[in-house]
């Protein structure tokens, strides 16, 4: 499938797909994320994939913890770093 | 005068930067030497480690730079000395063809209905950090820096000290694993029917 792209690089399928990480992390040229976000938009055989591929890094994002470090791993360190010199 | 700074009073301006630029950052140095050792006494060893070797080399840090990346960096070669003084065996997963072709397709794993039908379905984020955990730790590392930690590739290559072209191929092997595990996972608690067999 082969879509035109107004106003920028059309891309194939293929080439969507292949890119769909780096898109995805805002890797890629301004005009390549400009192609592919119009892709997307506009191809149901992409969309789905691009659907699945966000939330899925969207889910990894959130696996992030914001939990403290624990208060002996801190009073550790602290100690270790009073003991070099540290003033705190 | 020659605008030069008293020891005494020099140290106190570096513990002081120190304490404000770097220390705010424990949480989530001890979050990424986590996530590397997978073991919470080899993270406080790497942590403490990290820290007191920041201190000491505090005069090489650029002032403006980003102190986390400068931070993460130590970690990591912190982490790498740690695991060979330990003699462990680099976890690299094995054969790498076979896990080359484990992670570099969608063959066997399911259709994009099939992983689509998952997310929608498994609770993520157990299965995810289980997942996350069994990743061999090249790939592990990668994903910590850039899905978690939300670095861009560039910062990540300069943490591990590797082009930026082999941070998005460990991404991308990384990730085609992560879809693995998450669909064997649904499998096993029955959430997905497995393909059929092709004879």
């Amino acid at each position: 499938m082969y879509l035109t792209v107004t106003q920028t690089v059309a891309m194939d399928c293929y080439d969507v797909v292949r890119q769909l990480w780096d898109y995805l992390d805002g890797e890629l040229t301004d005009e390549s994320m400009d192609a592919i976000r119009e892709h997307v938009a506009q191809c149901k055989q992409c969309y789905p994939q691009f659907d699945f591929e966000r939330t899925f890094l969207e889910a990894l994002a959130a696996t992030r913890r914001e939990h403290p470090a624990p208060n002996m791993v801190r009073r550790k360190v602290l100690a270790k770093l009073r003991k070099a010199g540290l003033e705190v | 005068m020659d605008g030069t700074l008293p020891a005494a009073e020099s140290q106190r301006v570096d513990s002081r930067r120190f304490e404000v630029e770097a220390l705010p950052w424990l949480d989530d140095v001890y979050r990424f030497a986590l996530s590397m050792t997978r073991d919470e006494s080899d993270a406080d060893d790497v942590v403490q480690e990290t820290f007191l070797r920041a201190y000491r080399s505090w005069h090489t840090f650029e002032p403006g730079s980003e102190c986390r990346k400068w931070l993460f960096t130590i970690c990591r070669n912190v982490f790498l000395r740690l695991r060979e003084r330990e003699r462990r065996r680099v976890d690299y997963g094995g054969d790498d063809a076979q896990l080359e072709a484990l992670a570099s397709g969608q063959e066997g794993v399911g259709s994009i209905a099939e992983h689509a039908d998952i997310l929608s379905r498994v609770d993520l984020r157990p299965a995810l950090e289980r997942a996350i955990g069994e990743l061999p730790e090249v790939f592990r590392s990668a994903v910590a820096l850039v899905d978690v930690e939300g670095m861009a590739y560039n910062e990540a290559a300069s943490v591990l000290g590797v082009p930026v072209g082999t941070i998005r191929s460990r991404l991308f092997r990384g990730r085609r694993l992560l879809q693995e595990s998450l669909v064997i996972y649904a499998r096993d608690a029955g959430l997905t029917t497995p393909a059929p067999c092709e004879v």
